[in-house]
C-alpha cells in the first residue's frame, strides 16, 4: 500500500469510492447479465436433468431434444454465468487491490456485450443443431474468436492496472487472479487452435478436449474463487490471513499440479499410456491446494465467529469453502487407478464433480462477492436480508444434493457398469434414481436463485435501501425485518460514516 | 517474490504440462502411420490402414451435433481400465457365426474418416464402438440394418424389451408427408394413416450410414494385439 494514501483515512476513502464508481457500469452489468444466464443455465439444466429419467419430456421439438439442451446448459454457466461474475469480481478486485480507478469501463463495457452476443449466438447454435460435440466447446467455430477478443479487452485493463500500482506488497488474492487471467486465454487458444484450426489425431482431440475442461474448471475457475475468497474473508472478518506459508503452499501446488489433470478422462482410449495415469495422479493431487486453501480461509473466519453467522458474504463464502474442501475430497475419491477411475470414468460423477466445483464452490464464493460488491458500487444496501437467507440456505441445499448424488449416484452407475455379467438394463436402472434426485435439486437451485435474480434486478435498478448500515443476517427484534435504517442516505465519498466500511 | 519471478514459476510450471501432455503428444500423434504387416506375425504382408464404408464424416456431424456422446461412448477399455472387453457384444461378437471371438480393445486406426474422437462422456446407454456389427447380426438379423436403425431413432422405446429405455426419440430427423403420386422409396414401414409417408432426412441418412460403420472388431495387425494368444467361442 502506497503512503500517500493509506495515511489518511478521508484520502483512502476518497480513493475507493472513485474506484468503485469507475467501475459501477461494468461490474453491475457482468452481474446482472451472468445472474440472467444463470437463470437461463439452470432452467435448461433442469429441463436436461428431467429428460435423463423421463425422456418424453418435451421431446417434441428438435431445439429441446436433450443432446442438444445439456450442452447449452453447462455452456451458459461456464460462459454466461461463470466467466462474468469472474470477470465483475476480477475487475472490481484488481481495481481495489491496486488502487487503480478503471479508466476503460467504456471499452470493457463494450466487450461485455461483445461476449453477450458471443454466448447468445453460441447457445442459439448448440440449441438449432449446429453444435460441435466437443464437451464445452460446443459453441459453433465462429464463437471463440469473438469470446476470446473480448476477452482481452474485458480483463488487460486489470493487467494494466497491476503493472502500474504503487509499489509495494502484493496480495495472495492478486497471485490468484493474475495467474487465472493468463491461464485462461492460453488454455482456451491452445484447445480451440488445436481442435478447430488444425487436423490432428481424432483421439488425440478427444484427449485435449478433456484436458481443456479440466483446466478451465481447474485453472481459471478455481483460482478466481480462491482469490476472491482470499480477499473476502480477512476483509469482513477483519482478520489477517491465518497462515501466510500455507496460501503459498495452496496458490504453488496448484500451478504446478493443475495443468497435469484432465486426461484421466480417456483411460483406455488409444492414446500414449502416460496422460491418462498423469491425469488421475494430478487429479488425486489437487486436494493439496484444496484442502490447504478450505483450511486456511476457514481458520481465519472461524476466528471471529459472529461475523459469520452476521455476514452475508461471509456465511456464502465459507459455505464455498467447506465444498471446496469437498471438492479435494472427491477429486481423491473418484480417480483412483485400478478402483475407483474405471467406475467413475463414464457416469453421472463426472458432472457431480464439475457442479461441485462450478457451483458448490466458484459460485457461492461469487454470490458472496456480489453481496458484498454491488452495495459498495451502487450505494445502496441490500434490501432484505430473508431474501438473502433464501437464497443461501436453498442454494446449499441444492448443490449438496446435486454433487453428493451425482459423486455416489455415479459410483453406483459404475459398478452396474463393470458387472458384465448383467444386462445394460442393469446399469442404465442403476442411474435412474440418482438422476430423478438431481432434477428435484436443480429445481431448489432454480427457487433459490428466484430471490437472487429479484433482490439483484432490484439493486440494479437502484432501489436498494438507502442507508449507511449494511444488512446483516442477524435477527434484531426491535427494528424493521430488514435491517436498521441508519442514516437516510449514504454519505458522500470521504466521510466519516463512509470510511467506516 | 518479484513479479518477475512469480511471472517466470506460473510459466514453467504451466508450459512444462502443456508441451509434455498437450502439444508433445497432439504432434506426435498427428500423422499415424500405417502398421506393416509381416507373413510371420500375421499371416500376410502389406499395410493395415483399415478403411470405413459410409458417410462417416456427415454423419459424425450428425451425432455430434445432437448430443449422442452424452450417453453413449465408443471406446473399449482394455481390462486394466475396465470390464468392457467382457460383455458378449460390445467389444465385436463373442461368437460371429463361424466360432470366432471377435471382440478386441479399441485402437487409434478405429477412427479413421473423423475429426474429434466421440469417446464419450457417460454411459447412460450402452457403448456404440461396434453398433453396426451389433444391430447388423443381432438386432436386425435377417431384416435391413437401416430400417432397424431408423426406427429406432423414430421410437426408441417402441420394442417391448426396450419399453424403459431413457434414449430420446429424434423424429425430427424424419417428415412425415401426404404420397403424392407414388410412394417415396425411401419411405419406411411404419405405421402411418393411409396416403401418407415417414421418410428419414438427409441428416437421417447421414446418421444411420455412420452409425452402421461403427465396427471395430476387425482382426488386427499382431503388434496391435494384445489379446490372450488362444481365442476360443466360448472364451
Amino acid at each position: 500500500m502506497s503512503q500517500d494514501t493509506s495515511n489518511s483515512p478521508e484520502k483512502d476513502a476518497i480513493v475507493r469510492a472513485s474506484i468503485d464508481r469507475s467501475l459501477r457500469h461494468p461490474v453491475m452489468f457482468f452481474f446482472t447479465s451472468g445472474a440472467a444466464w444463470l437463470a437461463v443455465s439452470i432452467v435448461l439444466g433442469v429441463i436436461a436433468s428431467a429428460k435423463n429419467h423421463s425422456p418424453d419430456f418435451l421431446s417434441g421439438c428438435a431445439w429441446l431434444t436433450y443432446g442438444r439442451v445439456f450442452p447449452a446448459h453447462i455452456n451458459a454457466l461456464i460462459y454466461g454465468w461463470g466467466a462474468q461474475a469472474a470477470f465483475g469480481v476480477i475487475i472490481w478486485l484488481m481495481s481495489r487491490l491496486s488502487r487503480q480507478e478503471c479508466r476503460a469501463a467504456g471499452t470493457i463495457l463494450t466487450a461485455g456485450h461483445i461476449w453477450n452476443l458471443g454466448v447468445s449466438l453460441g447457445i442459439l447454435g448448440i440449441l438449432s443443431g449446429h453444435g460441435t460435440g466437443m464437451p464445452w466447446m460446443e459453441f459453433p467455430f465462429f464463437a471463440w474468436p469473438v469470446l476470446l477478443i473480448s476477452y482481452t479487452a474485458i480483463v488487460i485493463w486489470s493487467l494494466v492496472q497491476f503493472r502500474v500500482r504503487p509499489s509495494g506488497h502484493t496480495y495472495i488474492s492478486q497471485w490468484f487472479l493474475v495467474a487465472s487471467v493468463i491461464w485462461f486465454p492460453w488454455v482456451y487458444l491452445t484447445a480451440n487452435v488445436l481442435l478447430h484450426c488444425m487436423s490432428g489425431h481424432p483421439v488425440m482431440a478427444a484427449g485435449i478436449n478433456a484436458w481443456f475442461r479440466s483446466a478451465i474448471l481447474l485453472l481459471f475457475f478455481l483460482p478466481v474463487g480462491i482469490g476472491t475468497a482470499f480477499y473476502l474473508v480477512p476483509k469482513v472478518t477483519g482478520k489477517p490471513i491465518y497462515s501466510y506459508t500455507l496460501a503459498q503452499i495452496g496458490f504453488w501446488s496448484l500451478a504446478i499440479i493443475a495443468p497435469w489433470t484432465g486426461m484421466q478422462k480417456l483411460t483406455g482410449a488409444p492414446i500414449p499410456y502416460f496422460p491418462p495415469y498423469l491425469g488421475a495422479a494430478a487429479t488425486v493431487l489437487i486436494a493439496i491446494p484444496a484442502f490447504t486453501v478450505a483450511a486456511n480461509l476457514i481458520a481465519t473466519a472461524l476466528s471471529s465467529g459472529e461475523t459469520v453467522s452476521h455476514s452475508p458474504t461471509l456465511r456464502f463464502t465459507l459455505a464455498g469453502l467447506v465444498c471446496l474442501a469437498l471438492f479435494g475430497g472427491a477429486a481423491v475419491f473418484l480417480n483412483l487407478p485400478n478402483s475407483t477411475l474405471p467406475l467413475t470414468q463414464f457416469s453421472l460423477s463426472g458432472y457431480g464433480f464439475d457442479i461441485l466445483g462450478l457451483y458448490g464452490f466458484f459460485s457461492l464464493v461469487m454470490f458472496g462477492a456480489i453481496y458484498f460488491i454491488v452495495p459498495r458500487i451502487t450505494r445502496r444496501e441490500w434490501l432484505s436480508r430473508r431474501l438473502i437467507k433464501m437464497h443461501f440456505f436453498l442454494s446449499v441445499y441444492g448443490v449438496v444434493t446435486v454433487a453428493l448424488v451425482a459423486l455416489f449416484g455415479g459410483l453406483q452407475q459404475g459398478i452396474g457398469q463393470e458387472q458384465f455379467d448383467q444386462g445394460w438394463d442393469n446399469a442404465a436402472a442403476r442411474a435412474t434414481p440418482y438422476a430423478i434426485a438431481t432434477t428435484l435439486a436443480w429445481c431448489f437451485i432454480l427457487f433459490s436463485n428466484v430471490f437472487f435474480f429479484m433482490h439483484l434486478t432490484l439493486m440494479w435498478l437502484r432501489l436498494g435501501r438507502r442507508s449507511s448500515h449494511p444488512t446483516l443476517l442477524v435477527d434484531s427484534h426491535h427494528s424493521s425485518p430488514h435491517g436498521p435504517e441508519g442514516d437516510i442516505d449514504n454519505a458522500g465519498p470521504g466521510t466519516a460514516a463512509a470510511s467506516a466500511h | 517474490m518479484s513479479f518477475r519471478n512469480f511471472l517466470l514459476g506460473i510459466f514453467a510450471s504451466f508450459s512444462l504440462a502443456w508441451g509434455m501432455v498437450v502439444v508433445y503428444p497432439f504432434f506426435k500423434m498427428r500423422a499415424l502411420e500405417p502398421i506393416v504387416l509381416t507373413e510371420a506375425a500375421d499371416g500376410k504382408d502389406g499395410l493395415y490402414f483399415p478403411k470405413r464404408a459410409g458417410r462417416v464424416a456427415n454423419g459424425a456431424a450428425v451425432y455430434a451435433a445432437n448430443g449422442c456422446y452424452l450417453c453413449h461412448t465408443q471406446v473399449i477399455r482394455p481390462t486394466y481400465a475396465g470390464n468392457d472387453l467382457y460383455r458378449e457384444d460390445w467389444a465385436g461378437l463373442k461368437d460371429n457365426g463361424e466360432g470366432l471371438d471377435t471382440r478386441r480393445e479399441t485402437n487409434a486406426y478405429d477412427f479413421e474418416g473423423e475429426k474429434f474422437a466421440q469417446i464419450g462422456v457417460s454411459r447412460l446407454g450402452p457403448d456404440l464402438s461396434n453398433l453396426g456389427r451389433r444391430v447388423e447380426a443381432i438386432y436386425a438379423k435377417g431384416s435391413s440394418p437401416e430400417v432397424w436403425l431408423y426406427k429406432h431413432l423414430y421410437s426408441p422405446r417402441g420394442p417391448v424389451e426396450r419399453r424403459k429405455s431413457d434414449c430420446p426419440d429424434f423424429r425430427f430427423l424424419f417428415e412425415e408427408r401426404e404420397i403424392k403420386g407414388n410412394p417415396s422409396s425411401d419411405a419406411l414401414p411404419f405405421d402411418v394413416a393411409e396416403g401418407r409417408e415417414i421418410v428419414p432426412n438427409s441428416d437421417a441418412k447421414a446418421l444411420v450410414s455412420y452409425l452402421l460403420s461403427l465396427k471395430k472388431d476387425d482382426a488386427v495387425p499382431a503388434a496391435l494385439n494384445f489379446a490372450p494368444a488362444k481365442k476360443k467361442a466360448d472364451g
